[in-house]
C-alpha cells in the first residue's frame, strides 16, 4: 500500500500561495508537482490536471481539493500541497472557494493502491480537525508533518 | 468558468449572452467601444476595447486567469494570433477560434499544438454547408441533428395531417411502427413545450423532436409526415462561400443552380463547380426565376449575405411556386418574425455555430451539444465515466436516473450500437448519452449528473 508521505516532500509544499482563478492555482501546483522530478514537466502535469477538472471537478468541498491525473512518464506516485492565502473558485461540489489543494499525479497504468490512495486523502481531508489543523499550520514544515503523519495511522491524526 | 470573448459581432455576442445567463464570467474584447456599450448595457460582462490578439490588451482581459479563449473576431488572422499568444503566454486551456478562408482550413497540419495551438477550429461555413444539406435529404425535417458521428439523429418535424401517428397516444407508436425505434424527445405545441408520456395524442402542427438511429430517421419521417415527395432541384440564391460550398456538397445527387450576381464571381465558382449551372442575375427577379422554372424547384435556398434580400428573394420564389424555400438570416430578431410564415426554414448561423462553441463550455466530459429554439432548449451527447461509487448515472437504469424536469435521454450508444432509450437500460461507463432539455436553464443539473466524483481516476 501507497501511503501519502511515500509521494509527498517538503519542497513540494507551499504554504501560502497566491492565485487569483482555479486555472492560475492549478498552473501553480503543476510546477510544484514538476519541481523536483526531472521526468516532470509544468505543462504537462497542467494538461493531464485540467483534462481531468473537465471531467468533474475534484473540489470536495470545505475548501479542498484534490486535483489529480495520470502521466505516461511516471513510474510511481508523485503529489505536492499548496495552500492558498485566498481561496478561489473551483466549482466545488459545495460551491465554496478551494484554498486546500493537494495535487496527485500516478502513472498511466494507475492501479488499485493508487485508487486507494485517493480515497485515503479524501478521507483525510473531510476531517474537520485535520482540517483546522491545517488552516493553523504556521508553515510548510508543519504542514509536512501534518501530511506525512498519515502514514503511521490513517485515522490518530484524524482523532 | 472564466471565458474571454475576442470580437462583438454576431457570433461573439451571441455567445456572450447565452453564457452570460449561466454564472459564468465572461470578458468581452472588441476595438469598436460602441459594439462594446451596447452590449454592457444588455448583459452583466466586462468589456476591454482594444485589439484582440494584442498580448497586453488579452491581459488586460484576464487571460491568466481564463479557462476558455474563443477568438471571433471577422480577421482569420487575428484569431489565429491570440491563440498563439494564449497559448505561449498565458497556457490558456482551452482555445477557440474561427477560421472562414478554406485556405487555411485545407491545411489541418497547421493547426497542431507546436505550429498553431488552436484546439478547436470553427467553421460556420462548414456547419451551415451540414446543415442545410441534411434539410435538403430529409424533405418534411425542420432540423436534422447529428450525435455520435451521425449514428443518431434528433430531427424536427410538424406533424401534417396525413401522418398515420397524429390521433394516436405515443404508446401506440410501437404498433404503428413495428421493428422501428424512436424515442420522442419532445413537443412543442403553438410554441409551448409538453412533456410527453405515453398517453400523449400528437395534433396537426405539433413540432414533433424524436431520436432514433440514423437508419430509421427517413422512415419515421415518412409516418410523420406522409407528404414530402423528394427534392430533386434546388437554387441557391448567391454564390458567396456558403453557396458555393453548398452547391459542392449537392451537385453530384441534385439538380443545382446558383444565382450569383456578381458576374466575375460568378465565373470563378463556375470554374469550380463541374455539374452545377450558375446564373448570373438577381435573385430577386421575377423573371429570371421564372425562366429558371422556379415552379419546378423543390428547395430555393436563399444564402447571401444580405438578409433583406435572402427573406425578399425567397418570399418571391415560394410565390412562384417553389416547394419549399430556406433562408439564411444572421439578425437574430429576423428569424423569429419570418420562420413558420411563408418561408418554411430561416436558417440562423449563429445558433447553428454556437452549439460547436457551447460544447466546450459545458462541464462533464460532453462532446456534443446543439443549441434549440433560440437558445431556450439544448440537446446535449454527454459520456458517462467511472462506476457506480464515482457516477451519478454508470451501473443505473434510465428510470433510477433523477433528471430535472423537462429533461429526456433519448438514446444510449455503445460502441457501435445505438439503443434507444427504454427505463430498464442500464448505462455503462463509456456510454455516450443522448439528452434532450426543453428547458435550457437546467443545464447545470445535467452537467453535474454526468461529471465523476473524486475518486475518479
Amino acid at each position: 500500500m501507497i501511503h501519502i508521505a511515500d509521494t509527498i516532500s517538503p519542497e513540494r509544499i507551499v504554504s501560502n500561495a497566491q492565485a487569483t482563478s482555479k486555472k492560475c492555482a492549478l498552473e501553480r501546483l503543476s510546477s510544484l508537482v514538476a519541481s523536483n522530478e526531472d521526468k516532470l514537466v509544468a505543462t504537462e502535469v497542467f494538461d493531464s490536471l485540467v483534462a481531468r477538472e473537465r471531467l468533474g471537478s475534484t473540489g470536495i468541498g470545505h475548501g479542498v481539493a484534490i486535483p489529480h491525473g495520470r502521466l505516461g512518464k511516471l513510474d510511481h506516485a508523485v503529489s505536492a500541497f499548496m495552500r492558498l492565502e485566498k481561496g478561489v473558485d473551483f466549482d466545488a461540489i459545495d460551491n465554496e472557494p478551494v484554498a486546500y489543494m493537494f495535487a496527485l499525479l500516478v502513472p498511466k497504468d494507475s492501479n488499485d493502491d493508487h485508487l486507494q490512495l485517493l480515497a485515503q486523502l479524501a478521507k483525510m481531508f473531510s476531517n474537520p480537525a485535520m482540517r483546522e489543523r491545517l488552516r493553523l499550520a504556521s508553515s510548510s514544515e508543519e504542514l509536512y508533518e501534518l501530511l506525512s503523519q498519515t502514514k503511521k495511522d490513517d485515522s490518530a491524526v484524524i482523532e | 468558468m472564466k471565458i474571454i470573448i475576442l470580437g462583438a459581432g454576431q457570433v461573439g455576442s451571441s455567445v456572450a449572452e447565452n453564457l452570460a445567463s449561466e454564472a459564468n464570467d465572461i470578458t468581452v474584447v472588441d476595438v469598436d467601444a460602441d459594439k462594446l456599450a451596447t452590449l454592457q448595457d444588455r448583459l452583466d460582462i466586462r468589456t476591454v476595447i482594444g485589439c484582440a490578439s494584442h498580448p497586453h490588451i488579452l491581459e488586460r482581459a484576464g487571460a491568466a486567469d481564463a479557462d476558455i479563449i474563443l477568438a471571433v473576431t471577422n480577421s482569420d488572422e487575428s484569431n489565429m494570433v491570440a491563440c498563439q499568444i494564449a497559448y505561449t503566454m498565458f497556457h490558456t486551456p482551452t482555445k477557440i477560434a474561427r477560421i472562414r478562408a478554406v485556405e487555411y482550413l485545407s491545411y489541418p497540419e497547421l493547426f497542431v499544438q507546436e505550429a498553431m495551438p488552436i484546439d478547436v477550429l470553427i467553421s460556420p461555413e462548414q456547419v451551415l454547408t451540414d446543415y442545410v444539406r441534411k434539410l435538403i435529404e430529409y424533405p418534411g425535417a425542420l432540423q436534422v441533428l447529428d450525435f455520435a458521428d451521425g449514428k443518431v439523429q434528433l430531427v424536427a418535424v410538424r406533424a401534417h395531417q396525413a401522418s398515420l401517428l397524429v390521433g394516436h397516444p405515443l404508446k401506440d407508436m410501437r404498433d404503428l411502427m413495428p421493428k422501428i425505434e424512436l424515442r420522442v424527445a419532445a413537443i412543442f405545441r403553438q410554441g409551448k413545450p409538453i412533456l410527453p408520456d405515453g398517453d400523449t395524442v400528437i395534433e396537426v402542427d405539433d413540432e414533433v423532436f424524436f431520436i432514433a438511429a440514423v437508419k430509421n430517421i427517413r422512415p419515421i419521417i415518412n409516418q410523420l409526415r406522409g407528404v414530402d415527395r423528394s427534392n430533386k432541384r434546388i437554387m441557391i440564391a448567391g454564390g458567396g462561400n456558403i453557396g458555393l460550398h453548398l452547391a459542392e456538397a449537392l451537385e453530384d445527387d441534385y439538380q443545382v443552380k446558383v444565382i450569383e450576381r456578381n458576374p466575375i464571381h460568378a465565373r470563378r465558382i463556375s470554374e469550380r463547380l463541374d455539374k452545377t449551372i450558375v446564373l448570373v442575375g438577381d435573385a430577386a427577379d421575377k423573371e429570371l426565376l421564372q425562366e429558371e422554372n422556379i415552379a419546378n424547384t423543390d428547395v430555393f435556398c436563399a444564402v447571401t449575405n444580405d438578409d433583406e434580400a435572402n427573406i425578399l428573394s425567397s418570399l418571391l420564389a415560394k410565390r412562384l411556386g417553389a416547394n419549399k424555400v430556406m433562408v439564411l438570416i444572421n439578425r437574430a430578431a429576423y428569424v423569429d418574425l419570418i420562420q413558420g410564415g411563408e418561408i418554411d426554414i430561416a436558417i440562423s448561423p449563429q445558433q447553428a455555430t454556437i452549439g460547436g462553441l457551447l460544447t466546450h463550455v459545458r462541464r462533464g466530459d460532453v462532446v456534443v451539444v446543439h443549441s434549440l429554439r433560440r437558445g431556450a432548449a439544448e440537446a446535449i451527447e454527454a459520456v458517462a465515466h467511472g462506476d457506480a461509487s464515482s457516477s451519478k448515472v454508470v451501473g443505473r437504469s434510465l428510470e433510477q436516473i433523477r433528471l430535472p424536469p423537462g429533461t429526456t435521454i433519448g438514446a444510449i450508444v455503445r460502441g457501435e450500437e445505438v439503443i434507444v432509450a427504454h427505463r430498464h437500460v442500464v448505462i455503462e461507463a463509456e456510454d455516450h448519452v443522448i439528452l434532450f432539455m426543453v428547458d435550457k436553464r437546467r443545464i447545470h443539473e445535467v452537467e453535474r449528473l454526468f461529471q465523476v466524483g473524486v475518486t475518479f481516476l
